[in-house]
Order: structure tokens, then sequence, then C-alpha cells
């Protein structure tokens, strides 16, 4: 297992690399400091924004909103995807059009959503839900075409229900293609949530990121940078992870 | 049927079934037009036989066998099982074998063997039991724990059979069980199929595109043809039993295989 670990070594060893390239270029002037902050002063800033409670609800908003945007896009979108894909002909219709509607920035939208729901949380649950449920209904049709029908055979001949074949075969056929999908489909609804907080919103980190800009507190901008990569990075991470554990599935 | 010398049954043999096909004819619809996939195909198979269907791509012998199953209705004429007709799927008469990754990839062997019988809602340490007595009548104990893509092709179809046999039906269909395998393991699965059906009893049905797979297992084999697909030739295989592989370079065994290759060539 040396591989693996040479592998592991040399992914941390570029990470660490980049923080000390971004330290030096700041510590040494190579790069103006008021533009660049160093490292050590950025995760500095970051602790401390941490202890605000004023940051910490900012990140509670946006957090809620990221969740109910997912809870509501998932589920509609997945019933969706799953109704296409059931249906031949209905599927032959309807995806060339999904295909044109995902192919439309969605940021062009948003000042219309800011017209019909305002400036608040609705607008920026509904927005997410717009940037996320396309990609939910495409993964989820290509899950459920995924299933071999092999397993829908074997599962009739020992005469299986309707109800044990959705539960039995198609969810854990489908299982390791869904995660996939979650994973994607929350890329997605973090950068619609974060994109309507930063256009026009009052509060959440989104909000604190733009406003931290427009007024040129770079420390704080860098650090809100890195809480958002964090959160996002952890999030993909924990999805791949149940996803290598059911890798073996697809075969 | 002659049990194996050297086999001691695990079970008595039992339960064996008995097919009638009467006139049977499958027409497909595609698009406007009709094809017939199978035309008047009458067959009778007595309990405990091991008939093989052969014949070129598209004569209808995985038809007829996904029809044997349940999986599919005659258009026309009638199949009876153990003197009842079969119209849908009955896993108390009928377990099937099918080709190749047909395994549910994300469960173990013997939660794959068990399948049939929790769809059935039976007790999980019922089914654990008798998943246990199934593999190691396919002579994999001890592997039940582990998942399809740990087994090789041989294994993965002995766990197939395992699933197939674990409700005990009388008839048991084999849909190219072995297409996929090398020939070595081939050969073996051959012989170790032999040995299960001595131990158990069934009738067994087997399509398979292998002339010589088709000799060396079968009672019978049944020749069929394509456009519309029909029977052509139905032999009785004479060769003693237990099957060897000296056999299959013997004049019995050629003459027979010579007769069905001349049938498949005249209609291909």
């Amino acid at each position: 297992m040396s591989d693996r670990w040479t592998i592991s070594l040399g992914r941390i060893a570029i990470v660490l690399a980049l923080f000390a390239l971004w330290e030096t270029l700041s510590r040494f002037g190579v790069v103006n400091s008021r533009l660049l902050p160093s490292a050590s002063d950025t995760f500095g800033t970051l602790a401390d924004l941490l202890q605000r409670s004023s940051v910490r609800s900012d990140l509670a908003v946006t957090a809620t909103e990221v969740l109910t945007a997912f809870a509501l896009a998932v589920p509609f979108g997945g019933l969706i995807g799953f109704l296409i894909a059931e249906n031949r002909y209905f599927a032959d219709v309807v995806k060339p059009l999904l295909f044109f509607a995902f192919s439309i920035p969605k940021s062009i939208f948003l000042p219309m959503f800011i017209l019909v729901f305002g400036v608040g949380f609705s607008q920026k649950v509904g927005f997410g839900f717009f940037s996320t449920i396309f990609i939910v209904i495409m993964s989820t049709a290509t899950a459920v075409e995924s299933v071999r029908v092999e397993y829908l055979t074997v599962a009739r001949s020992y005469g299986a229900t309707r109800a044990q074949t959705a539960w039995r075969v198609y969810l854990p056929s489908m299982l390791p293609v869904l995660l996939e999908a979650l994973r994607i489909s929350m890329i997605f609804n973090l950068t619609g949530v974060i994109l309507a907080e930063m256009y026009a919103s009052r509060d959440g980190i989104g909000h604190q990121i733009a406003s931290w800009g427009e007024n040129f507190q770079m420390k704080q901008l860098l650090a809100g940078v890195v809480m958002v990569a964090a959160i996002a990075i952890a999030f993909n991470e924990i999805i791949r992870w149940v996803e290598t554990r059911c890798s073996h599935w697809r075969t | 049927m002659q049990p194996l010398a050297n086999v001691t049954p695990l079970r008595p043999a039992q339960r064996a079934g008995a097919i009638e096909i009467r006139d049977v004819g499958q027409v497909f619809r595609t698009a406007g037009a009709e094809v017939v996939a199978l035309s008047q195909v009458s067959l009778e198979i007595k309990p405990g036989r091991f008939v093989v269907l052969v014949g070129p791509s598209g004569c209808g012998k995985s038809t007829l066998l996904m029809m044997l199953a349940g999986l599919r209705e005659p258009t026309s004429g009638s199949i009876l099982i153990n003197g009842t007709p079969i119209t849908k799927p009955d896993p108390d008469r009928v377990g099937v074998v099918f080709q190749e990754a047909s395994l549910f990839p994300w469960l173990t062997a013997e939660e794959n063997v068990e399948f049939p019988l929790a769809l059935r809602g039976i007790a999980k340490a019922e089914r654990r039991a008798k998943a246990e007595e199934a593999l190691k009548l396919v002579g994999l104990e001890g592997f039940g724990k582990r998942h399809p893509h740990e087994l090789s092709g041989g294994m993965k179809q002995r766990v197939s059979i395992a699933r197939g046999l674990v409700q005990d039906p009388p008839v048991l269909l084999m849909d190219e069980p072995f297409a996929a395998l090398d020939e070595q393991t081939r050969m073996t699965m051959g012989d170790e199929l032999l040995r299960i059906w001595a131990a158990t009893g069934k009738t067994i049905v087997f399509v398979t595109h292998s002339l010589t797979e088709a000799v060396y297992l079968a009672d019978e084999v049944v020749v069929m043809s394509a456009r519309p697909g029909r029977i052509v030739d139905h032999l009785q295989v004479s060769l003693p039993r237990p099957r060897t592989y000296e056999m299959l370079s013997g004049d019995v065994f050629g003459s027979l295989r010579d007769r069905i290759w001349r049938h498949i060539r005249k209609s291909a």
C-alpha cells in the first residue's frame, strides 16, 4: 500500500506548498499584504470571526436556506426524474427541453426572483431550488435508466410486486448514481444560494462576503472564502466516502 | 433418471416437474410489423429429464424459456407444468438461472440466494438456513458472506443456481448460464451441474449455443430453427452416465453433434 501513501503524501505536500507560497508572497511583500493578507493572518481572522455571534448567525441563516432549498429540490426533482424515466414517450418528449433549460445560466433569472419574492428568505431558497432542480431531474432520470434490465427480470421471475421491485431492486441499484447526483446537486445548490445572498440580501454568509469585499476588508473576505470552501469540501467528501463504500454496486 | 454412482444425494431426489408445451406460438408486434418468433411448438418433457434447447440466434429458444418461466405469455397454445397452465411467474414450480451478471451486486452471495424467500416474507433465520443448504449443494459452503464482485465467474453462476434451487422448485430453467465463462470453467461447471441435477432430481431445461455442451449434458436435445422459430429435431442422447471427458471424442458423441450441426447449418 506504499503507493496509496505516496499519493496522499504528494497531495498534502501540494496543499502545504500552496499555503507556504501564499504566506511568503504576502509576508515578504511580493504582493501587497493589503491586497493579499498572509495565510496565518487569514486563519487568525477566521478563528476570530467564528467567535462572533453575528457571523455565526449569518452561517446559520445560510445553512437553513441551503438545506431548505436542498430538501425541496431533491425529492421534487427526484420524483419528476423518476416519472420521466419510467415513461419512454414522456422521456423522449421532455428530455431535450430539460437540456435547453439546463444550459441557460441560472443567474440571469436572479433579478426576476427578487421582483417576485422580494429580498429575503424565500427569494434565496427559491433561487437555490431553481439552481438545483434541473440537475436533480436529469441525474435521477439517468439513475433510473442505469438499472439493468436483467435485475428487473430476476425480480419478476421470482414474483416480486411493484413495491418490492422499487424497494429491493430500483433503489439499491440506483444508489451509487443517486449519491453522485446528490453531491453534484449540492454544489449547484450552494452556488445558487450564495449567489442570491451576494446579489441582494440582508444576511447570510454570502452577503457578508460581498460587503467585506465592498469595504476592502481583505482579511475578513479571505476568511469567509476559506469558511465556505471548507463547508463545501466537507459535504462533498462525506458523500464521496459513502459513494466509494458502494462503488462495486456499479458492476 | 439414473443417479450418478459417485454422488450421495444431499436430499432425496424428488419434486421433479412434467412439462407439456402444446402448439405454442409467439408473435411480436414492433412498429406495425409482426414477427413470428415461434410457430406451433409442441414438446413433452418427462419429470427429471435434462433437456437442452439449441438452435441459431433468433430461433426462439430463449423466448420459449421465458414463456416456461411465465415471463411472457404465449400468443397461442398453452404451457402446462405438472398439469397446470403457467401464465405468470410461479417460483413454486419454476426456478430460473439467467445469463451472467444477474446477481444483485449490492447483496452478498447468501442474500442473493435468499432473495426469492425474502420476497415471500419468510423469516430471516429460516431464509439463512435454506440459503446455506443451497450454497452447500452448489459447492460454495463458506462463501456466503462474499459479494458477487469478490467471486469468479464460475462461482457467480453457482450462486445463481443456488438462488434458482432455494425454493426447491420441480423445474429449473437455465438460459445460457455458462456462455460468459472460459472453456475450462465451462466444462467444470457442466460436470458440477450434472452432479447437482443428480443430487436433486429436478427437471432441467437448458438453453445453449454450444453443441458440445448440449450433447454432453443432455438426456434429450431439442433442435430449433429460425424464421419462424420451430422444432426441427428431437434427439435422445444414449450416452451412459456419468458422462466423461473421453466421450467427447467418441463416435456416438460425434455423430450426434454432426446431426445437430447439419440442422443448424441448414437454417442459418
